[in-house]
This record gives C-alpha cells, sequence and structure tokens, in this order.
C-alpha cells in the first residue's frame, strides 16, 4: 500500500525532519528540523483572557486538554487567582485520563512495531506464550485462547499477502531479536489497548462534557456544577461511573502495559546504553492536592549534567528560578531576532531561509534553561522523583529495575534510565503512578463533594495595569508552559514553550544540539536503507508530530528516505 | 426508542427496511487552519438544519490522528466530513467509501498526526470492531493558513454538505429530517463578520 501523506500544513512532510549521517554503523551528525510554522499563538493576541484555553487546545489535535489546562493556569497565575479544591480535583482526573491514554497509544501504537516483529508471531506456541505471560502478570488477557486467536488473526493477515498498515514495518531487521512468543503477547496487548484507550477518553469526556476539546474549563475554576440530588450534574451515579472506569483502566497498565515495558527493557538492554543525549532534565510539580496548589502528587525539579544528587526541587508554580531561567533562542530556527529572548517578550516573526545545516534550518525555536538545553518528558519526571526520594516513584522505578533483573539478571539503576530506552521504562513507570494516583484524586473528590463543599469557581477580576504570568504542567510529553501578557483584560502576548520545542530544540547560538539531535550521536545503524535504530530513538521522545526521516551517507548523498510509522 | 428530541413531531416512517441503528457524524480539520476547519463546519451546519433521533452523534473531533480510534470503535455507519486533496476547484465536493481511502483514491488532509484513519481502521478491523460503513464527505480547500476565514468557496461547500450527509443518512433509513426552523450556527472560531453573515441568512 503507498502511504497516503496527511499534512494539512505543508501536504508533503510531517511536522518534524530528522536528518541524520551515519558512518561506520553509527549516527555522526544529526538535525532534527520541524517543518511546520507554530506561530499560533498570534492569533491568541487581543482576546479575552477568559477565552483563550478555546483557542490554545486547537494548537494540537492530539494534546488538546494540556493547552486547555496550561492556557487557564497561566491566566490565574497572572490574576494569582485561586481556584477551589473541587476544580483541582477534576482537573487532575482529567489530566490523569489524558496521560494515561496518551501513553498506552504511545506505547502500543507508537512505537511498539520498532521492537515487535508481527511476521514472526505465526510460529509461536500460543501455549508458551501464556504459561511466559502468566509468570509475570495476572493479566487476564493472557490466557491461551485469547492469544490463539490473536496468532490466527495475524496468519490470515500474512496469508492474505496485503500486511496493510504493517507492510511499512522493518521486519526481519537484524537488531529486532523478541521471540516469536512475546511478539504475540505484545501484539495481543497492541489490540487490547484500545479498549483501555475508550475508557480514559470516557473519563475525559464524562468530566469535559466533551472529547477531544474538553468543555469545562473556566479561568478560576471548572464549570462542573455538583449537586448530590440533581440527575444533571455531578452526582454520586456519574462518580460511580467514573471510578468504575478508572478501576478497569488500573489492572490494564499495571499488569499489561507496566510489565510489557518491562519485559521490553529486559529484552533489548543494549538500548539502555544507546541514546543518552542532552543530560538536564526538567520536570515542573503537577496533580496538586489542595486548593493553593501548595502540595503536589508530581514532583517537579532540575537536574544538571546527568548527575542525580543534584537535583534542585521546583516547589510550586510561583517558583522564581523556572520564571527567570527560560528563554528562547532563535539563531537556527526561521525566525528574526537574536540572542536568548524570555517568552514573555517573546516575538514570532518569521525569517524562512531554506533548510542550511550551518544557518538555520528549523522552525522550532531552541528554548534554554539558563542558557542550557534540557530534555523533557516522562524520564524527567522520573529522575526527578527518584533523585529527590519521592516514594511514588521509588516504589515503580524499583518495581521495574526488580522486574528487568529477574527476567535477564542484569542490575539496571536508576543512571541507566538516562538512554532510549530509559524514555521508554519512564513512560511505563508514570503510568503505573499515574494509575495510582487516579484512584486516589478520585476519592479526594469524592471526599470534599461529601463533606458539603459543592464550589468549582472563583470569578476572575482583571486589573486595569499589565500583569504576566505562567500556566505550568507536567503534560504526557513534558514540561508545558505557556506565558501570558495580560493588559487591559486582553492578551497582549503569548507564548507556548511545549514539550516538544525542548526535546526538537534545534541547535543555539553557541551551536550546543538539542535533545533529539543529541540523542541521536553514536546510534548504531545496521543498515542506512532501514534506519530503525533512528526511528527508536526518535521515538523514545514520543514525538508529538508527523516524522519523516532521512538518511545521508557522509558524501552527502541521499540514500533513504523513510516515514515514521 | 426515544424520541423525546424529536419535539413531538410524528416520528419518521422506518418503512420496510430496517434502518441503521447508530450512526456517527465527524467533523476533521484544525478551526483554526482556514478551509482546514471544514469538516466541523460542515457538521455544525448540518447539526443546525437537520435534527436526528438519540441514537445519532454528531462530533468534532479536530485534528486526532491516531486518536481517532476510540470514536470509531464498534460504530455503525460512521460519515466523515473533512478537506481533502482531490481534483477540482476549491469548494467542490467528493463523496468517498472506504475501499476509496484504502486505494489512497481519498486524500485526506487529516492533520499532521500522521498515521490517522488507515491505522485506525486496520487495528479495528483485526478486532472486528470496524464501523459497518464508512463515507467521507471531502472538500477541496482553497487555502489552509492560519487564522484565515473560510474562503467563500468552501463556505457555500458546507452547506450543500449538509445537504449531501443528510441525504446520506436518508438513504441508509437513518431516522434524520430537516428542521423547520434551522437553529443558528455556534461558529466561535470564525471572525465575528462570519458570524453576522450567518445570523441575516
Amino acid at each position: 500500500m503507498a502511504r497516503v501523506s496527511i499534512d494539512p500544513v505543508t501536504r508533503i512532510e510531517g511536522h518534524l525532519r530528522i536528518d541524520v549521517e551515519v558512518d561506520g554503523g553509527t549516527v555522526q551528525k544529526a538535525w532534527a528540523c520541524c517543518t511546520m510554522w507554530r506561530g499560533i499563538e498570534t492569533i491568541l493576541r487581543g482576546r479575552d483572557p477568559r477565552e483563550g484555553w478555546v483557542f490554545a487546545q486547537r494548537f494540537c489535535g492530539v494534546c488538546t486538554t494540556v493547552h486547555a489546562m496550561s492556557s487557564v493556569r497561566a491566566v490565574e497565575d497572572a490574576l494569582q487567582l485561586e481556584i477551589p479544591a473541587n476544580a483541582q480535583y477534576i482537573r487532575n482526573l482529567i489530566l490523569i485520563g489524558h496521560g494515561l491514554h496518551d501513553h498506552i497509544v504511545h506505547f502500543y501504537q507508537l512505537s511498539a512495531l520498532d521492537w515487535v516483529d508481527i511476521t514472526t508471531i505465526p510460529k509461536a506456541d500460543p501455549a508458551r506464550a501464556a504459561s511466559i505471560a502468566d509468570g509475570v502478570s495476572n493479566w487476564p488477557g493472557n490466557s491461551h485462547r485469547e492469544l490463539e486467536a490473536v496468532q490466527n488473526k495475524v496468519k490470515g493477515l500474512i496469508a492474505s499477502g496485503q500486511l496493510g498498515i504493517f507492510s511499512h514495518g522493518y521486519w526481519g531487521h537484524p537488531a529486532m531479536h523478541l521471540s516469536p512468543e512475546m511478539n504475540l503477547i505484545l501484539f495481543a496487548h497492541y489490540l487490547q489497548a484500545l479498549e483501555f484507550q475508550r475508557k480514559a477518553c470516557q473519563v475525559v469526556g464524562i468530566l469535559g462534557g466533551k472529547t477531544p476539546h474538553i468543555q469545562n474549563l473556566a479561568v478560576g475554576g471548572v464549570m462542573n456544577a455538583i449537586n448530590l440530588n440533581s440527575l444533571a450534574t455531578m452526582n454520586m451515579d456519574r462518580l460511580g461511573t467514573l471510578q468504575s472506569l478508572l478501576q478497569d483502566l488500573v489492572p490494564f497498565v499495571q499488569q499489561a502495559y507496566f510489565v510489557d515495558a518491562c519485559l521490553l527493557a529486559a529484552s533489548y538492554p543494549e538500548w539502555f546504553r544507546y541514546g543518552r543525549g542532552v543530560a538536564n532534565y526538567l520536570a515542573v510539580p503537577d496533580l496538586p492536592v489542595d486548593a493553593k496548589a501548595t502540595k503536589f502528587d508530581l514532583p517537579g525539579g532540575v537536574i544538571m549534567d546527568g548527575n542525580l544528587g543534584s537535583v534542585r526541587p521546583i516547589q510550586n508554580w510561583r517558583d522564581e528560578a523556572i520564571r527567570a531561567a527560560v528563554a528562547e533562542d532563535v539563531t537556527h530556527a526561521w525566525y528574526k531576532g537574536n540572542g536568548l529572548q524570555k517568552p514573555w517578550q517573546g516575538k514570532t516573526d518569521p525569517d524562512y531561509t531554506d533548510f542550511q545545516e550551518n544557518g538555520k534550518y528549523s522552525w522550532v525555536k531552541a528554548p534554554r534553561y539558563n542558557g542550557h538545553p534540557m530534555q523533557v518528558g516522562p524520564v524527567s519526571n522520573v529522575l526527578v522523583g527518584y533523585a529527590s526520594g519521592h516514594p511514588l516513584t521509588r516504589k515503580w522505578t524499583d518495581a521495574a529495575f526488580k522486574r528487568i533483573s529477574s527476567a535477564n539478571g542484569s542490575n539496571v539503576t536508576a543512571d541507566d534510565l538516562q538512554s532510549t530506552m530509559g524514555r521508554y521504562l519512564s513512560r511505563a513507570i508514570r503510568s503505573a503512578m499515574l494509575s495510582d494516583l487516579a484512584l486516589e484524586h478520585w476519592q479526594l473528590l469524592a471526599n470534599n463533594i461529601l463533606k458539603g463543599d459543592d464550589t468549582t469557581y472563583n470569578p476572575p477580576q482583571f486589573p486595569a495595569h499589565e500583569v504576566e504570568g505562567v500556566g505550568l504542567h507536567e503534560a504526557p510529553r513534558g514540561t508545558l508552559s505557556h506565558w501570558v501578557v495580560i493588559d487591559k483584560g486582553a492578551f497582549s502576548n503569548y507564548q507556548a514553550v511545549v514539550p516538544t520545542t525542548w526535546n526538537a530544540s534545534p541547535r543555539d547560538e553557541k551551536g550546543i544540539p538539542g535533545p533529539y539531535e543529541s540523542s541521536l550521536l553514536a546510534n548504531p545503524v545496521a543498515d542506512p536503507q532501514k534506519p530503525l535504530e533512528v526511528l527508536r530513538t526518535v521515538h523514545s521522545f514520543d514525538p508529538c508530530m508527523a516524522c519523516a526521516c532521512h538518511t545521508l551517507d557522509a558524501s552527502g548523498h541521499e540514500i533513504a528516505q523513510v516515514k515514521v510509522l | 426508542m426515544n424520541r423525546s428530541n424529536n419535539r413531538g413531531h410524528a416520528p419518521i416512517p422506518t418503512g420496510a427496511k430496517r434502518p441503521w441503528e447508530s450512526a456517527c457524524l465527524i467533523g476533521l480539520g484544525n478551526v483554526l487552519l482556514g478551509d482546514d476547519g471544514f469538516g466541523p463546519l460542515a457538521i455544525e451546519m448540518f447539526r443546525c438544519a437537520y435534527e436526528c433521533g438519540p441514537n445519532i452523534e454528531i462530533l468534532d473531533l479536530g485534528t486526532p490522528g491516531l486518536d481517532l480510534a476510540p470514536y470509531l470503535y464498534g460504530a455503525n455507519l460512521v460519515v466523515i466530513a473533512d478537506a481533502v486533496l482531490a481534483e477540482g476547484k476549491p469548494g467542490t465536493l467528493c463523496t468517498y467509501c472506504e475501499a476509496d481511502l484504502l486505494s489512497c483514491r481519498a486524500r485526506l488532509r487529516l492533520t499532521a498526526h500522521d498515521p490517522g484513519v488507515q491505522e485506525s481502521l486496520a487495528q479495528l478491523r483485526l478486532m472486528d470492531r470496524a464501523p459497518s460503513e464508512l463515507i467521507i464527505v471531502g472538500c477541496v480547500p482553497e487555502s489552509c493558513e492560519l487564522g484565515k476565514n473560510v474562503s467563500p468557496s468552501v463556505w457555500s461547500a458546507s452547506s450543500v454538505a449538509a445537504d449531501s450527509m443528510a441525504r446520506l443518512l436518508m438513504e441508509r433509513d437513518v431516522n434524520c429530517r430537516r428542521r423547520r426552523v434551522p437553529l443558528q450556527p455556534n461558529l466561535w472560531w470564525l471572525p465575528r463578520d462570519r458570524c453576522e453573515l450567518v445570523a441575516s441568512r
């Protein structure tokens, strides 16, 4: 099947293009080029800050919720407006539902086929696969009969000669080495995952009124009416539905996804050695447990130079250091301007030059933290939590290490998480944490409502003078921040520094590459025609974009163009 | 069947053929990118001009990429409105079936979140949860630029597309009829002048 180019902006490429130079079987140089102009913030200037989130959540079709959330948080920060406890919990449950959905989609749909060779599945022994799976998990979807049914589907698909969407995989690639049984187990869960994505969507839909594009937010809280005696509002019945959806989700995350990620890591331990890249990590605290947002269930912090002992915690969203540290550089991005610019003063004036590997080559700006590139995402979240002794992070990270150790006898440590496989594993660890927190935050909401608190909204007051705010959110792909300037009740500036901007950052004025670029250096590439290894590392970041990889040999001659599945 | 939202009108006779039990109308596209917002615009035009039974879902899904799959899961009839890459002047409407999509005759402009529809359908098919029938009502865009208004050709096409979608549903005995009094469309994403245009119609 020919692939269909699906891209509303350029019609040919996706948002991201990765160029790598391969010599002697490893990557020597890499460029991350975002091919889409993300100047979408310009349409927010002059708008009423109370409606900003409605537009902001259309920035992206997949991460709608996170932009809505950061937008209201930014305005609330500028106004120093507290929101009621119920609003925090309802927002948190939406964020957890969205996060779990996103991580499940990433593992099974966006990246599993970089590791799982489905063409070996017909050779698997389903009874043996069931016993392998039973040995590590009590997930009910691992029965002999279930796995045999999946195997028959794959046999039928292969016999039909029409692999369809699977026809572009690098089947038989030397870097794929899972046993047929492991491939069968993981593919069975790939199919089962959809059921659980639906449940996560339902959680978001019940609370948000609609999904995608939730409708229940407001600057000052949420618009969910709470009345235990009304059929039309948040009541015990609806709380019960939410609870049972969350209870259904937890086992899939903890017994299927988490276990699969550990098995994958144990089977491909060499990938703990590749893909480290930028070893500075940034995560912001999230899932506040009180109205004033003084305590959080996900810790934030900064780690520099891969030194976990150096972690500096970010206690809350009023943290002055992060406000002072974040700035963007456009030396190698297609924008006008020089030097580092604070987001509040940020401009987005395009200056397109074509791809110049020593000049400007991307639409992504280069965000820097006190001048340093930073890696964001679940790995930062987990490393910061682990380094600062956060109990829930330790619980699931240690559980993962134990599983890997009992599968292959190796001793994996937190330092090993700074790698391609570490990013995959951290995402599963974070999901397991979120699944524990899902039920806890449900309980916080239920307790608060049963206590008689039905407030969900504090009305905002806009001052006549100019105010600045930042809305921080630890989104599924990492730290997201919306920076707003409000003047006379309207946005006078709006800049979003999104996780993919941090990770897909081009070089800066000092020539220092961003996380995608540096993580690809020294990656093995067994066959430049089939640069599967490049995809594994790029996918480990969960790029929120269609991605086209070009491979160049040292003479600069383009020898393969590969569309990322 | 609950017909409460038919507002007291007589139920639509279903005839001898068994009607589709449910249907799902989906608008795809980014409303902030001019004509790329054709899908959400067309389904809003449909919602305001037609009324349907409670088993008909009308969904603005934006640009969901792979996240489309949960919404297609186990669906019966699915009609998708979207901007498409096709021959013809801007505003030209083209209707495709699922086979056209799989054979690449229909090139959806569906988002940068590649992969999208094909992968979602393939996964659903492996699970025996694919929609029974999938129809795409596509429109050739004129300009998909950030923050631009919908162009006049696509604007006119959106009402025609709403009528085509209604015809597709009625041909399949789906409970759907033209409203006696049309509703006012909620086109919050369009600049004011376009909204006033709707009000004056």
